[in-house]
């Protein structure tokens, strides 16, 4: 009927069906245990959700519109009370060792009940997924270490990702734009470390972090192969705070502005460098390239697991109201209108979660995860007792040459194609949620009427947040190209993209 | 968008440019603070000396008379700036629509009287339409007037206003009736006002009644049919409004897109940013075209103005918050912050979407009252 060689060449042609099989694929290649963990957050945050979110976050979000530059520090409290700053750090960096894909389950959990505080979670491990994209176990180890420590002591430790300048949003997300575009912030090489000169902005959780992966650039003509990712504490010499912005939504996050003048940061504190990355397989500008794929994965899946969760809460809130508001003398939800209208909100939310789920997957099978998903590892890691971690695996990742094996085994032996497929179905995930998103609150809105309109019923809070989740972690605009870039254009050599068109279309 | 050729429109929207340029605008996101913030008292009152709340007033009860297309001009001017004034206006005409509807000049002539703009105001609940509430407050006969029980919901203006219009069930009596109530009597007891998305300086209260007198507005009953008549006319004001929105947007996506640089080019020249603005721009031009239309067929009073009225509103206002999305994502990150007005406008187009009722019941009464009509 069909030769081997012939199947193979028809599951090659486009779409591929590596690539539209990954959960298949990756159930029977990942732990089963996953899914118990899974089951275990998700039951957590609904928990949290009960006990703290839903009770606060009208009132919160009312004390931010009344007073812009409150911090949520009550918030953030709570959330280290509970371990949710470590849940999701590896045992090896001395974190809970929860699986990672199931940060998204988890957050579009609380996303569903308030976007704001779950990006005060979901942020951290935003710097969290940064630090860990350079690969630099010694780094990474002492920042997670802190972050343990905040959590014993009850002073949140938390990490934010310091990248948007005011004069490059897009520009700084792909370095095909990087050189064309108008980075500022630049760090300087000096005797044993770097001197920072900038501004960054729109820095999520900034005033309420300890550390900031700073991206930044040690030569501004050609910062796509000059760039330096650096750990900067708070209250380090020469960096201070500005605003933080007035936005419409997600109130209790503040996006901040960090200011940066002759901040001198030591060589010890750069998870990675144009030196650092010399020795790997691909250019810099590659390299560099790939340090945004691995984070960007990881985290542009969550955000399209925000969208669900917003997606969801405004479909939860037009559901009570249907079945509690009347039209015509009949309960809304018998009329057949309302019926199609929910299961549209209801299809809009489900596709979007398998859209996120299946990055994830792809994630965990050829991406950041794909290490510590891998079945031995995960289940020596699960089942070593703390100690011993600390006593013996702890002492090791200090040593330099663990970090040329995680750089080898994660950057050198990552295919083109693996970051293409993780990478892509990453910026797919976050623009089909986040339009979800807004989709949905969007037809809230108008079931709702007038109802609708006020902030006691919650449905327009989700509308303010969930616009946000369109613009960050690059625009919904950027991951359409983004996709293009990494799923599509693999296959027609000569496309060309980020490249300046005519002026007018003739 | 003029609705007629006529000198004194044309006129007024120059004036209205400057008015929304040069009061408006300064001070559009200190206004937008409300309840948070203190009341824009000066704004309103700027607008009433230029007679913005005077337009559907007959000339004969001492307003400018020049009904749907001036009050048209002025919201989409006003709206291109800050919705929230547009509100006030809105709000204000639809009570004096009714008010006209009913035939009670004797209270439109003491409401051209009044010396100050707070004088004037009359709140009304113009996010929804009476027929579409389950349980309205009960009116009951009492000497020559009326008292009034119960709750009702979301009264725009009722934390500003001396006097409301609002819509009651006679007890025994079938349909609704609209009654004026005096909100400064102890009868009645107001809420702080509520946070909404949008028109944040025209805020709305709930409101409680516990024998408040008050005077019947027309006949008996007749409450429906009075709103079908107000909100026919009011469809146009309120598409006027979104389409106001909808040129701030694409004004501000258009002139921000110019001067912002993204990978060595002006934003502009990317083109599928260039694609969103165009779009913004063709939705502008079919949204200008089909509310100077409605507008002019209400005018002239041609066969089947009303229809056209209704789905103008309804296209407009579902475009205006399309247009608005869009116009939040072509400034990007500044697009979500409160220094530019694109946010407002994001919550404003939503918040005027549902002026008369909800969106999706509007359109199956547009469906319905074609059926009875065939």
């Amino acid at each position: 009927m069909i030769s081997r060689s012939e199947m193979n060449a028809f599951l090659m042609k486009e779409p591929a069906f590596e690539d539209m099989s990954i959960s298949q694929q990756a159930i029977s290649k990942q732990p089963s245990a996953l899914l118990a963990e899974t089951r275990r957050v998700v039951a957590l945050a609904r928990k949290f959700n009960e006990e703290v979110v839903r009770p606060q976050a009208l009132a919160l979000d009312m004390t931010m519109q009344e007073n812009p530059d409150y911090l949520a520090w009550d918030f953030v409290k709570k959330a280290n009370e509970w371990g949710f700053f470590t849940l999701w750090i590896p045992k090896l960096f001395g974190g809970q060792g929860y699986n990672l894909p199931s940060i998204s389950s988890f957050m579009e959990e609380i996303a569903s009940e308030c976007l704001a505080m779950a990006n005060l979670i979901g942020v951290h491990y935003l710097g969290f997924a940064v630090a860990v994209s350079s690969w630099n176990a010694r780094l990474v180890n002492r920042l997670c270490r802190d972050v343990i420590e905040g959590e014993r002591t009850g002073q949140p430790c938390l990490m934010s990702l310091a990248l948007t300048e005011p004069g490059a949003g897009t520009d700084i997300e792909e370095t095909d734009l990087m050189d064309k575009g108008t980075m500022t912030c630049h760090a300087k090489k000096v005797d044993g470390g770097y001197l920072v000169n900038g501004t960054k902005v729109f820095i999520s959780n900034g005033h309420l972090s300890r550390w900031h992966m700073l991206i930044a650039f040690t030569d501004l003509k050609q910062p796509s192969e000059n760039t330096v990712m650096l750990a900067v504490e708070t209250g380090t010499q020469g960096f201070s705070f500005g605003r933080t912005e007035k936005k419409m939504g997600q109130k209790a996050c503040p996006a901040s502005e960090l200011m940066f003048d002759n901040c001198f940061i030591p060589e010890e504190n750069a998870l990675y460098s144009a030196e650092q990355g010399k020795n790997l397989k691909r250019g810099l500008s590659q390299t560099n390239m790939q340090i945004i794929d691995f984070y960007f994965a990881a985290s542009r899946a969550a955000v399209g697991a925000f969208g669900v969760g917003a997606a969801r809460g405004a479909y939860r809130e037009a559901l009570n109201y249907a079945i509690n508001a009347k039209l015509n003398g009949r309960p809304l939800i018998d009329h057949e209108w309302v019926q199609c209208l929910l299961a549209e909100m209801y299809k809009n939310m489900s596709l979007a979660r398998f859209a996120y789920i299946e990055a994830n997957y792809a994630t965990g099978m050829h991406g950041m995860y794909k290490l510590i998903q891998q079945k031995q590892l995960y289940y020596i890691t699960k089942f070593t007792p703390r100690f011993l971690i600390k006593k013996v695996v702890q002492p090791l990742l200090d040593k330099p040459w663990i970090t040329t094996v995680f750089r080898k085994l994660n950057f050198d032996m990552q295919s083109e194609r693996e970051i293409e497929i993780t990478s892509g179905l990453a910026s797919m995930a976050k623009f089909a949620g986040t339009d979800a998103g807004i989709k949905n609150c969007h037809l809230a809105m108008e079931l709702m009427g007038q109802s609708g309109l006020r902030h006691d019923m919650r449905v327009e809070k989700y509308m303010r947040d969930a616009k946000l989740l369109q613009i960050y972690e690059g625009t919904n605009q950027l991951n359409r190209l983004h996709l293009f870039k990494c799923l599509i254009a693999r296959n027609i050599p000569q496309v060309k993209m980020f490249e300046h068109e005519p002026a007018k279309t003739t | 968008m003029i609705a007629r050729k006529d000198k004194e429109l044309t006129m007024l929207e120059k004036a209205t440019n400057e008015f929304s340029r040069k009061i408006l605008f300064p001070n559009r996101e200190e206004n937008d603070k409300f309840p948070f913030g203190p009341f824009f008292d000066t704004v309103l009152e700027k607008a009433y000396s230029v007679d913005f709340f005077h337009t559907l007033i007959p000339e004969s009860l001492g307003g400018i008379g020049q009904g749907i297309p001036a009050l048209s001009v002025i919201l989409e001017s006003v709206c291109t700036e800050d919705s929230s004034l547009g509100g006030i206006i809105f709000t204000t005409a639809a009570a004096l629509n009714l008010m006209i509807t009913a035939g009670r000049t004797t209270e439109i002539q003491t409401m051209t009287d009044q010396k100050t703009i707070k004088d004037m105001l009359i709140a009304c609940p113009v996010f929804c339409n009476p027929s579409d509430i389950p349980e309205l407050p009960e009116a009951k006969k009492s000497g020559d007037g009326y008292t009034l029980s119960g709750a009702l919901d979301y009264l725009t203006l009722g934390g500003l206003a001396k006097t409301a219009l609002i819509s009651a069930k006679i007890s025994g009596s079938p349909g609704f009736s609209y009654f004026l109530m005096d909100l400064e009597s102890s009868a009645v007891i107001k809420s702080k006002p509520i946070l909404s998305l949008g028109l944040r300086a025209c805020p709305s209260v709930d409101i409680t009644m516990k024998n408040a007198p008050a005077t019947l507005l027309g006949e008996e009953g007749n409450g429906e049919s009075y709103f079908k008549t107000m909100s026919d006319r009011m469809h146009v004001a309120a598409a006027a409004m979104s389409l106001g929105i909808m040129k701030g947007s694409f004004r501000e996506a258009f002139e921000y897109s110019k001067k912002r640089m993204q990978g060595g080019q002006a934003i502009i020249q990317w083109s599928e940013l260039k694609m969103i603005l165009s779009n913004m721009a063709i939705q502008v031009k079919v949204a200008d075209m089909l509310v100077t239309r409605a507008c002019s067929a209400l005018d002239s009073q041609e066969t089947g103005w009303t229809d056209s009225a209704r789905a103008t509103a309804l296209h407009v206002q579902s475009l205006a918050c399309d247009l608005t999305t869009d116009g939040v994502q072509a400034l990007g990150g500044v697009g979500y912050m409160k220094d530019f007005g694109q946010e407002k406008r994001f919550r404003d187009a939503k918040q005027i979407q549902a002026l008369l009722g909800a969106s999706p019941v509007k359109r199956l009464r547009f469906i319905d009252e074609m059926v009875e009509r065939i």
